[in-house]
C-alpha cells in the first residue's frame, strides 16, 4: 500500500467534499429579505370579483405561497401557468394565494378567465399589503410555513424548480 | 401513460446497470467468459433502456403531453419545434436524463468497439461504467425524476428559459459539453480496470488513449462554443469570465490534456504509468465535481440550476467515487511496474513531465479559485467572489510556460541526448521567436506578457512546422516523390504524428490570439443622438436611429449604427435590448463585425426610443476570430489522428504493431 497516495488523496478529498457539503442549501443569487424568519404581516383583502374577504390567518396549518402580481406585468403572464400547474399538483397540501396590486378589477377577471386560476386571488387596492411585505416589483413570492412565519422570498418569475426548492425549505421548518 | 412508461424504462435501466456492474466485477475476478458475455449484454440493455427513456421524453415534449411533469415545466405550444427538442436539456431533470442518454450511447459504443479484445481489462471496465450508469439511473429514478405524473395537466406550459432561445449556439453548446463530460467515464473505466488488475499493459494504452481523445475533442469544442456564445450574446465584450461553471468545464479538460501527453511517455518508455492513471481518474472525478457545481445551486452562475435533493445526491456519489479511486490507487499504484526511468533533464520525456506538472498546477489554481468563496463563507460567514485578477495573474505565466514547452518539448530527442544534440535542436527555432515578437511589436503589441507569448509562440511554431514537415522532406531527399512523401509519410503512416502537430499548431494560434486580443483591446464609451457621427479607434460610427420590433416572445429595441473606415462603408451594426416576457430586466444583445484582423463590437448600454439617443460600449479587439477557428482546427486535427487509428483498431493484429513514429506526440 502506498501511504503517501492514501494520505494526500484523503486530505484533498476530505477538504473538497467538506467545503462543498457546507455550501449545500445556500442560494448565492438569493437576496435576503428582513422579513425572513419573522411572522408574515397579517391582512384581510377582498377576493377579486366578489365581496368575500379572505384573511391570511385562515390558511394557518399548512404551507402558504403568497404571490404578488399584476396583469400589466409580462413576467407574471409567463409565471401564471407555472403557478396554476403547481397549485393543482400540490393541493391540498399547499395553499397558494395571489395578491394583485395597482391593477383594475375587470382586467384581473378577464386575465383569470382566459388563463385559468387554480387558487384564490385577492386585490390589494391601496397597495398597503405590498408595502407591508416590502414588495419591490412584481412578481414577488413569499413562502410562509404552517405557523405563519415567512421562510423564503423569491423575486421574479418562478419555474417549477424554484417553487419546489422553496417549498422544501418550508417543509423543513 | 407516457410518464409511467418513462419511469418503468428508467427503473429497468437502473436494474440492468446494477446487474451488469456486478457481473462485470465478478467476471473480472473469476475470468469467466460467460460472465463477461452477460455483462456486455447488460451494458447494451442498459443503453437501450436509457436511450429509450430519453426518446420518450422528446416524444412527450413534441406532442405537448403536459401530464408529464417535465413537459409541464419547460414545454410550450408557442415555441418553435427546435426549441421544444432542445428543451430536453434546458432544465435540471431533463438535462440529467440527457446525460444518462449520452452515457448509454458511450457505454454501448465502448463495449461494442472493445468486444473480444482486452479481455483482461474489459470486465472491470464494464463494471465501472455500469456502476456509474447505475448511479445516474438512480438519480433520474429518484431525486431528478422528470416523469412525474401531473394529475390535472395544464393546457400550456411556460417554455424554456429565454436565454436558451436567444442564440443557436445555445442549442449546440450543451450537447458538445455532455459528449465531452460524459465520455470521460470510458477511460476512467479502463484506468480503474488497470489498477484492479495491477497492470497497465501496452495493449490497453490504445483504447485508453482513444477513449480519452474523443471526449477531449468534444470538451475542447464545448468550451470554445460557450465562450463564443458569451461573446456574441452577453455583451460585455469578453468570452471568458472565470465563472465557476466555466471553470468546471475547464478543470477536466486540463487534466485530460495532461493525460493525453503522459500516455505518450507510457507508450514510449513504459514510465509514468501510475501518474497517467491518476490523471485519467482525476479527469472523471472533476467531471462529477463539475456536474455537482452546475446541478447543486451552490455556485452563482449563468449556468446554475436551482437546488434540490439532486445536489446532495451527486455530492454523495462524488465522495464515494473519490474514496473508491483513492483506495484503488493507494493499494495498487505500486504494482504498476515501471519499465525504465527518465534519462536526464534534457530529454523529451522530462519535458512531458514538466508539461504535466504545469497542467496539474493550473488545475489546482483554477480549482482553488473556484471553491475559495465557499471556504470563506463557511469559515467567516461572508459572501465573496474570486475575480479575474487572481485567475489572470496565476494562469497567464503558467500558460506562457506551457507555450514555451510546446516549443522546446518536441524539439528535444527522446532518451539521453548529448549537449551538442540539445544545442542543435534548441537554437534554430529562436529565429521564429524573434520574427513573431518583432512582428507583434511593429503591429503595436507593447504588453510584456504578450510579447513574451509571441516569442514563445514563434519558437513553438517553428518547431511544430519543422516536426510536421521534416519527415516529408527527408523522404523526398531519399528519392520519394512529393506525392508519396505527402500521402504515405504524412497522411497514412505518420498520420497520428502529423495530426498531433496540427493540434499543436492550432494551440499556438489559440494562445497567441487569446493573448493579443485581450492585451490589445480598446474599449470606448460613447453617447449618441440620432444622426450623430463619432470617431472610435479609427472608425467613424454614425447613429442612424432606433427601431422597435415586436416578436412573439420579446420586444426588441434596436439601435442602428453605420460603421465606416477611411470613407468606406464597413458594416451596419444593430445591437439591441430585448425585453422578454419572462424576464424582469431587459437583456442586451451586442452586434459584432468580424474580420480576420479584428472585431468591431457594439454593445448597447442604454437606448431611448422616444428621444432617439443611445449610449454604447465599443470594443475593438484584434484576432478574436482566430480563437474560435484555432479550437476548431485543434478538434479537426485530433479527429484526423483518431480516425485511422479507429479503423486500424478493427484488425487486432495491426493494433499490436505500432507504426514507426506513431507515438511521437499526443
Amino acid at each position: 500500500m502506498n501511504r503517501t497516495v492514501l494520505l494526500v488523496g484523503v486530505i484533498i478529498a476530505a477538504v473538497l467534499v467538506g467545503v462543498l457539503f457546507m455550501g449545500l442549501g445556500k442560494n448565492p443569487a438569493e437576496i435576503r429579505s428582513p422579513l425572513i424568519g419573522k411572522a408574515a404581516p397579517t391582512f384581510a383583502l377582498r377576493q377579486v370579483g366578489t365581496t368575500n374577504t379572505i384573511d391570511i390567518s385562515q390558511f394557518r396549518g399548512k404551507p402558504l405561497v403568497v404571490n404578488f402580481w399584476a396583469t400589466w406585468c409580462g413576467p407574471c403572464w409567463e409565471e401564471h401557468p407555472v403557478l396554476v400547474a403547481n397549485a393543482r399538483m400540490l393541493q391540498p397540501n399547499v395553499q397558494f394565494l395571489g395578491v394583485v396590486f395597482q391593477d383594475q378589477e375587470d382586467k384581473i377577471l378577464s386575465f383569470l378567465a382566459q388563463r385559468g386560476s387554480g387558487y384564490p386571488t385577492v386585490v390589494d387596492e391601496a397597495g398597503k399589503t405590498a408595502i407591508a411585505y416590502g414588495v419591490g416589483g412584481v412578481p414577488e413570492t413569499y413562502f410562509i410555513d404552517a405557523d405563519g412565519v415567512i421562510v423564503a422570498k423569491y423575486n421574479g418569475p418562478m419555474n417549477g424548480d424554484i417553487i419546489r426548492e422553496h417549498l422544501q425549505k418550508v417543509m423543513r421548518q | 401513460m407516457i410518464a409511467s412508461l418513462g419511469r418503468i424504462l428508467i427503473l429497468a435501466s437502473l436494474l440492468a446497470a446494477a446487474a451488469g456492474a456486478i457481473l462485470g466485477f465478478a467476471a473480472g475476478r473469476t475470468r469467466s467468459a460467460d460472465g463477461l458475455k452477460w455483462a456486455r449484454r447488460f451494458a447494451y440493455l442498459y443503453s437501450a433502456l436509457i436511450v429509450g427513456a430519453a426518446l420518450i421524453m422528446v416524444y412527450a415534449l413534441l406532442i405537448h403531453d403536459f401530464s408529464v411533469s417535465y413537459v409541464a415545466q419547460v414545454g410550450s405550444r408557442s415555441v418553435p419545434t427546435w426549441v421544444t427538442v432542445v428543451s430536453l436539456w434546458s432544465s435540471l431533470e431533463g438535462s440529467i436524463l440527457f446525460w444518462g442518454m449520452v452515457m448509454g450511447l458511450y457505454i454501448a459504443a465502448a463495449t461494442f468497439l472493445t468486444r473480444g479484445r482486452y479481455a483482461e481489462y474489459q470486465p472491470d471496465a464494464i463494471g465501472v461504467w455500469l456502476a456509474c450508469a447505475a448511479f445516474f439511473s438512480f438519480l433520474i429514478a429518484g431525486p431528478a425524476n422528470p416523469f412525474h405524473t401531473v394529475p390535472n395537466p395544464p393546457l400550456d406550459g411556460p417554455g424554456p428559459n429565454p436565454l436558451l432561445q436567444n442564440h443557436i449556439l445555445m442549442a449546440i453548446h450543451p450537447p458538445f459539453l455532455y459528449l465531452g463530460y460524459v465520455g470521460f467515464v470510458i477511460p476512467f473505466g479502463f484506468a480503474c480496470a488497470a489498477l484492479l488488475k495491477g497492470r497497465l499493459g501496452h495493449n490497453v494504452l490504445k483504447p485508453l488513449r482513444e477513449s480519452l481523445m474523443l471526449p477531449w475533442i468534444f470538451q475542447s469544442v464545448a468550451i470554445m462554443l460557450g465562450g463564443w456564445w458569451a461573446y456574441e450574446v452577453l455583451g460585455w465584450g469578453g468570452y471568458w469570465a472565470w465563472d465557476p461553471v466555466e471553470n468546471a468545464s475547464l478543470l477536466p479538460w486540463l487534466t485530460a490534456t495532461a493525460a493525453l501527453h503522459s500516455i505518450m511517455v507510457v507508450e514510449r518508455r513504459g514510465i509514468l504509468k501510475g501518474w497517467t492513471i491518476t490523471l485519467i481518474q482525476a479527469t472523471f472525478l472533476l467531471v462529477i465535481l463539475g456536474t455537482f457545481m452546475t446541478r447543486s445551486g451552490v455556485f452563482n452562475s449563468v449556468h446554475s440550476f436551482t437546488q434540490s435533493a439532486i445536489g446532495p445526491t451527486i455530492l454523495g456519489f462524488l465522495a464515494a467515487a473519490l474514496l473508491f479511486t483513492i483506495a484503488l490507487l493507494a493499494f495498487r499504484i505500486d504494482k504498476l511496474e515501471s519499465e525504465g526511468r527518465i534519462e536526464g533533464a534534457g530529454s523529451r520525456e522530462a519535458m512531458f513531465l514538466l508539461n504535466n506538472l504545469i497542467f496539474v498546477l493550473l488545475t489546482f489554481t483554477v480549482l482553488i479559485g473556484t471553491v475559495f468563496p465557499l471556504v470563506v463563507e463557511a469559515v467567516k460567514g461572508k459572501q465573496m467572489s474570486v475575480g479575474r485578477p487572481y485567475f489572470d495573474s496565476m494562469t497567464v505565466p503558467l500558460g506562457a510556460l506551457l507555450l514555451f514547452l510546446l516549443g522546446v518539448g518536441p524539439a528535444l530527442p527522446w532518451g539521453r541526448a548529448t549537449k551538442e544534440q540539445i544545442k542543435k535542436a534548441l537554437i534554430p527555432p529562436v529565429a521564429g521567436a524573434v520574427v513573431f515578437a518583432a512582428l507583434g511589436y511593429v503591429l503595436g503589441v507593447r504588453a510584456p506578457w504578450t510579447l513574451l507569448t509571441l516569442a514563445f509562440g514563434g519558437y513553438a511554431a517553428y518547431v511544430t512546422l519543422a516536426q510536421m514537415f521534416v519527415p516529408m522532406f527527408q523522404r523526398m531527399k531519399s528519392g520519394e516523390s512529393l506525392g508519396t512523401a505527402l500521402i504515405d509519410g504524412q497522411l497514412r503512416r505518420g498520420r497520428r504524428r502529423f495530426a498531433s502537430y496540427i493540434v499543436h499548431a492550432a494551440a499556438v494560434l489559440a494562445i497567441i490570439a487569446i493573448a493579443v486580443s485581450s492585451s490589445n483591446r480598446q474599449q470606448l464609451e460613447l453617447h449618441f443622438t440620432k444622426g450623430q457621427t463619432q470617431q472610435a479607434g479609427g472608425y467613424d460610427v454614425t447613429f442612424l436611429g432606433v427601431e422597435q420590433r415586436q416578436e412573439p416572445h420579446r420586444l426588441s429595441t434596436v439601435g442602428v449604427f453605420n460603421v465606416m473606415q477611411g470613407g468606406k462603408q464597413v458594416a451596419r451594426l444593430e445591437p439591441n435590448m430585448n425585453q422578454y416576457q419572462m424576464m424582469r430586466e431587459p437583456i442586451g444583445t451586442p452586434d459584432v463585425h468580424t474580420t480576420a484582423l479584428r472585431d468591431f463590437y457594439i454593445s448597447l448600454s442604454n437606448v431611448d426610443a422616444r428621444a432617439e439617443t443611445a449610449s454604447i460600449t465599443v470594443f475593438i479587439a484584434p484576432m478574436v476570430v482566430w480563437i474560435w477557428l484555432a479550437v476548431i482546427a485543434m478538434a479537426v486535427g485530433a479527429l484526423f489522428g483518431l480516425i485511422p487509428a479507429m479503423r486500424r483498431g478493427v484488425i487486432p493484429s495491426a493494433a499490436r504493431d505500432p507504426l514507426p513514429g506513431a507515438a511521437e506526440t499526443a
